[in-house]
């Protein structure tokens, strides 16, 4: 009832031409498969719960560049006078920021002798018990640091006793779930674990383990000072502007800089994988154009040669709906083969991307919605030419060029 | 007969407007997309330096015990320990060589007119300059002896001697560094290099420093590493003293070797060094390791040119063979249908080869339109890179090499997909269409 004989035959007189439109559409579903993975891949990275509400936080680093001020003393008013800003939730100066890309990780041992003992390694940071506050996280087990055990100290030697880790953590280092209240090691130092905290993530969302973070109740004062602020999402953007000048107008021999959004600062982090995404999105977008454009071409050419036999069939009774069925039907078979080919080939690509790069496994549901969606493409840049074809006269047929 | 065959191509593509812009379209975008990924690629790794890229060798030690690993794929860590650094910049061999690292200031005038500013300092030796081909607009290179007397001097780049004097020459004059006064002796030349391959550990694309200073001030200032200082043991260190002496890595270390010879004669020098540092003790290895690689072999090592635009290179090149099938589709049915034009010109004495020499300078017509429309999409695709990458706002320029190569892959892009139509057309036989017309 399709016709598909016949149809097959005349395919097969005109090889060339359907040969490249087949190469077209499995190529087209080789890329955009594994294309649209890719960004799908890296959506689910970048949309990934972090644990800290981005869009209230914002950091600054302070350079002290005199030596003629108590630093301890500075950075105590100054975290006070940030706390009384109106919009501002809470204030702390910190030795690093969380999403910022930059920070220190260490190896955190189960025992004190350091051979043979399990290791496992963790992004940490140092601050006061506002800390957590600040960073719009609490501990869901467990208790916040008190007062006196903050240290905040440029003697080295003085050395915390307590930290809250992150559930990642505690469970990769006491899988068995006693973590709390017990001990770790960060060479000779033992550290009790006093708190958790459920999501928390470290400085660097790429590392492999970017679970893994710990907050020391320790801040070593230095004329290299971070800041982390959290403030109404709403009034954010407006205390950012004012920070410098606040900060200047009470100590002057001093740089502002780096005010920036913890959003801000992820999306700086993660500005490559943006644009990988932003590039892929481009690419498929044209791909897929032009494989519809080359689509429309060759059956506007196709008609156009057979303009007389669609008279003749006209001519002999064939309807309307006939002569657009053919088409695509045509079109159907060329692109149900490309499709069949290009998805083989799709799936050797992913194979091929998978082993040279560092890219998860392509799932074959995207080969499938892929084709589909390539075929639905197809059909519809057939339709129009085929509906000018089926508006062709039989007349046409009787005429002698 | 080539300006005929032009004319002719033209006329056929006025003929078919659409076809033919179809078919320019195609060729253009395909060529766009490929470019603006080959660009940023080609800017990646392009050698940054090539007049010298084979003399100058990044040294890299193995201080570790035995059974320490690295994540480089030979177990070396990228950079040095501060006493190594200073071991080998007091050797002998070779005559060239500079220890390196990282640090920054607050620069300012010590008056109310320029509000103070962070800028990223080289502290290093005085033959960096000379070793990276850096030229000098004012003033010179500090001198050996103001290294060794830790004379408060700095070289300053362009830029900043723009910001801070206006351009003009101001050696001799000071500037303030935190809380200290500085003398200027040398101003650089603009120094544009896309790749900071001196240094990859933070940032290879990042801009190249506005101070530079003499290595001997680390220790006298106690200058912070602003880069990555690793260490792979534990170590207490409460002092700077103590981090001077430690076995952390915080230095990059340079080497100029003009010759093979140099280079053995140096790696015969750095395998006695490293076994007379075993001996004391330092560590504890089996053998000696150490790592020597030009610039290109460093860029490399370091992965420079990221995962991500392999593979978007890769890609886009599939997406010009979907745009060549697209054109050969059409070229066939284009050309095809001209089949009895040509039967006139051949049964007019044309031969086969002046036909498919005519269809294919039409093709190169069509791939010159598309590569020029083509050269434009890229710098669209370029410009949005930029945008949304500051980072690569260096990289992501056409250089000229890559205005000239547009073209070319387009015509010889569209001339493969115009081979086959054209052949076709040109076996014609002349016969039958004169017959039928």
């Amino acid at each position: 009832m399709f016709e598909i004989k016949p149809i097959f035959n005349a395919l097969l007189r005109s090889k060339a031409g359907a040969l490249m439109l087949l190469i077209q559409v499995a190529i087209t579903v080789a890329i955009v498969s594994n294309a649209a993975f890719i960004i799908q891949d890296r959506i689910e990275y970048l949309q990934q719960d972090t644990g800290y509400p981005e869009d209230e936080v914002f950091s600054f680093t302070v350079f002290t560049y005199s030596d003629d001020i108590d630093l301890i003393q500075k950075f105590e008013e100054n975290e006070t006078m940030l706390r009384n800003l109106p919009g501002v939730i809470n204030a702390v100066a910190a030795s690093e920021v969380p999403l910022s890309g930059s920070g220190s990780a260490s190896s955190f041992q189960l025992d004190a002798d350091p051979t043979d003992s399990k290791s496992v390694r963790a992004a940490y940071s140092g601050g006061d018990e506002n800390f957590l506050d600040t960073l719009g996280v609490s501990v869901s087990e467990g208790r916040n640091f008190n007062p006196d055990e903050v240290i905040v100290s440029q003697d080295l030697s003085k050395i915390p006793t307590v930290i809250i880790v992150s559930r990642a953590f505690l469970e990769e280092m006491f899988p068995e779930g006693n973590g709390l209240g017990n001990t770790v090691y960060m060479g000779p130092a033992p550290l009790k674990i006093v708190g958790v905290v459920d999501k928390m993530m470290g400085p660097w969302l790429k590392d492999r383990a970017a679970d893994n973070y710990i907050i020391f109740p320790f801040l070593q004062p230095n004329n290299f000072q971070k800041f982390i602020v959290r403030a109404n999402a709403g009034e954010r953007e407006a205390i950012m502007r004012q920070i410098e000048d606040i900060m200047l107008e009470d100590y002057n021999k001093r740089v502002i800089t780096n005010v920036r959004g913890m959003d801000e600062a992820k999306a700086n982090y993660n500005a490559s994988d943006i644009l990988m995404m932003r590039m892929l999105v481009v690419l498929i977008v044209v791909l897929v154009l032009v494989t519809a454009l080359g689509i429309f071409g060759l059956t506007v050419f196709n008609i156009s040669k057979r303009t007389k036999q669609i008279g003749t069939r006209r001519a002999l009774g064939a309807r309307k709906s006939a002569i657009i069925r053919y088409f695509l039907v045509e079109n159907s078979i060329i692109c149900t083969a490309g499709l069949v080919i290009g998805s083989i080939a799709a799936l050797y690509l992913g194979k091929a991307l998978l082993q040279e790069y560092s890219l998860p496994e392509l799932n074959n549901w995207y080969i499938v919605a892929t084709a589909l969606f390539v075929l639905v493409i197809s059909l519809l840049s057939v339709v129009m030419p085929a509906n000018k074809a089926a508006n062709i006269s039989p007349s046409v047929a009787t005429r002698s060029i | 007969m080539f300006v005929h065959y032009l004319d002719l191509a033209w006329r056929s593509l006025k003929r078919t407007p659409l076809v033919s812009g179809l078919m320019v379209l195609a060729i253009a975008v395909g060529i766009g997309i490929t470019m603006t990924s080959l660009s940023v690629y080609h800017m990646m790794s392009m050698d940054p330096i090539p007049e010298k890229s084979d003399t100058l060798f990044a040294v890299q030690l193995n201080t570790m015990d035995e059974g320490n690993q690295w994540w480089t794929d030979d177990d070396l860590p990228q950079q040095i320990t501060y006493k190594d650094a200073m071991a080998l910049y007091k050797a002998d061999i070779p005559a060239k060589k500079v220890p390196m690292m990282r640090t920054g200031f607050t620069v300012h005038m010590n008056n109310d007119q320029v509000k103070p500013f962070l800028e990223g300092t080289r502290v290093t030796g005085r033959d960096f300059f000379s070793m990276f081909n850096v030229s000098f607009k004012y003033g010179d290179t500090w001198t050996q002896n103001q290294e060794d007397t830790i004379a408060p001097v700095v070289v300053i780049s362009e830029q900043l001697n723009e910001k801070l004097f206006g351009g003009e020459n101001s050696v001799g004059k000071e500037i303030y560094l935190d809380d200290n006064s500085y003398q200027i002796v040398g101003v650089l030349n603009n120094w544009d290099i896309h790749t900071k391959y001196y240094d990859l550990t933070n940032g290879a694309f990042n801009n190249v420093e506005a101070v530079y200073m003499p290595i001997t001030q680390i220790p006298a200032l106690e200058l912070p590493a602003w880069g990555n200082t690793n260490g792979w043991k534990y170590e207490m260190i409460d002092s700077y003293q103590d981090r001077l002496n430690s076995e952390t890595f915080w230095l990059q270390f340079w080497s100029q070797l003009d010759s093979p010879d140099e280079k053995i004669a140096y790696e015969n020098f750095l395998t006695a060094y490293l076994t007379e540092q075993g001996g004391l003790g330092r560590y504890t290895r089996e053998g000696v390791s150490f790592g020597l690689r030009d610039v290109n072999g460093w860029l490399e090592y370091n992965n420079v040119v990221s995962e991500d635009n392999r593979i978007l290179v890769g890609l886009s090149f599939l997406f010009l063979i979907v745009c060549l099938a697209n054109i050969l589709g059409l070229l066939l049915g284009k050309f095809l249908r001209r089949a009895p034009e040509v039967g006139v010109r051949r049964a007019l004495g044309a031969s086969k080869r002046d036909v498919f020499k005519q269809h294919l300078v039409e093709v190169s017509l069509l791939g010159l339109f598309g590569g020029v429309i083509g050269i434009g999409i890229a710098q669209l695709g370029l410009w949005g890179v930029r945008e949304s990458y500051s980072y690569y706002s260096a990289l992501a320029t056409m250089d000229l090499s890559m205005l000239f190569a547009a073209p070319v892959i387009a015509i010889s892009a569209c001339i493969l997909a115009g081979m086959y139509p054209a052949w076709l057309v040109c076996k014609t036989q002349p016969a039958i269409y004169l017959k039928t017309q």
